[in-house]
């Protein structure tokens, strides 16, 4: 098993992940979808809301906000002390005061007054009303660690999906460069560089076969390898995408090892 | 009415980029290159900020009526 990376940058993270079957792809895939946990606004309390974005839509656009979430300081709910009631531990209150003072104040994420300097909104620039003069907005909003398979607001990650390597096979005595394939590629990964017919970016072939089709020579073969897999994970901004394939393995991890306790349990069980 | 917060189908945060767009329109910058330089490449995302009408400003000055009306009452 093996972990190459071809991209880390801001919110992308692109590797490949080598001599796995795709069954542990795909389980790495769904956990990183629906269990890996990250913060967001759950309850909302309205207090005053004059502006002509109804409660019901203010509360909903609130809790989409994507927040930076901090892992280490936080507990899910449902694992909390408070079993779930709200305390410090489990609960981050935000508050929103605004008033406007002239026609058409926009509210924006930077407007949340956050308790906890680390978790915010990932962005200050997100509209959440706007106001015509005299309306007002007063609320307070509680963000709660949760799982993506609860409400999608939770999902750490935007796209994150994976494809088999691509693999081309170019034969070059029956290739006469002229050049058919490499316009029919949509992903455009082939180019001739001088008399040769070269692949470019190898991580952009979607294995469509246009190359392939198109070649009157039967100069290209595509493949790919199934034991190989491109994955690319872009984050939301809540987790760095690094963590987020981080933690996703560590509680991968966490299940197997709970189903080889309840296993071993079994097994003495049926002794007795 | 507003900018969506998120895209309906990836989950990716689109509603920060809006502004900027609909202000480099305006200005007659072509919708395609604002789109790439801004990084949207899924045409999910894409088409969040391309079929975007921003209503709220018309629904604005309707809600301030209503507003008025009821402090009379």
């Amino acid at each position: 098993m093996n972990v190459k990376i071809i991209r880390l940058e801001g919110n992308e993270f692109r590797f490949i992940l080598e001599g796995v079957d795709v069954s542990v792809a795909n389980a790495l895939r769904r956990v990183m979808l629906a269990e890996v946990p990250s913060m967001a606004i759950d309850e909302v309390i309205i207090i005053e809301n004059t502006s002509p974005v109804f409660d019901e839509m203010l509360a909903h656009r609130l809790g989409l906000i994507p927040l930076v979430t901090d892992l280490e300081s936080y507990v899910l709910p449902e694992e909390c002390d408070c079993k779930g009631e709200g305390c410090i531990k489990c609960t981050l209150t935000l508050t929103l005061e605004k008033e406007a003072e002239e026609e058409g104040v926009i509210v924006y994420s930077s407007d949340l007054q956050s308790q906890d300097p680390v978790v915010r909104p990932v962005s200050d620039k997100i509209p959440i009303a706007k106001m015509a003069r005299g309306q007002r907005i007063v609320l307070e909003a509680h963000a709660k660690l949760g799982k993506g398979k609860v409400h999608a607001k939770w999902q750490p990650v935007s796209t994150c999906a994976y494809k088999y390597m691509p693999i081309l096979e170019i034969n070059q005595e029956k290739c006469l460069r002229c050049g058919d394939c490499v316009s029919f590629c949509p992903k455009k990964v082939l180019a001739i560089e001088g008399e040769k017919l070269v692949v470019k970016n190898i991580f952009d072939c979607s294995l469509c076969k246009s190359c392939e089709e198109s070649c009157r020579f039967d100069a290209i073969k595509v493949s790919w390898d199934d034991k190989s897999f491109i994955f690319n994970v872009e984050s939301t901004g809540a987790l760095p995408p690094s963590d987020i394939v981080r933690v996703a393995i560590n509680i991968l991890l966490r299940k197997l090892s709970d189903l080889e306790e309840g296993l071993s349990i079994a097994v003495k069980e049926e002794a007795h | 009415m507003i900018i969506p917060i998120r895209c309906f189908t990836c989950g990716a945060l689109i509603a920060d980029k809006w502004e900027e767009y609909a202000r480099r329109v305006r200005q007659g910058e072509e919708p395609k290159a604002i789109l790439d330089s801004m990084g949207l490449k899924r045409y999910c995302c894409r088409r969040m900020l391309l079929s975007h009408t921003d209503l709220i400003d018309d629904i604005l000055p309707f809600s301030q009526k209503i507003r008025k009306e009821e402090e009379v009452f």
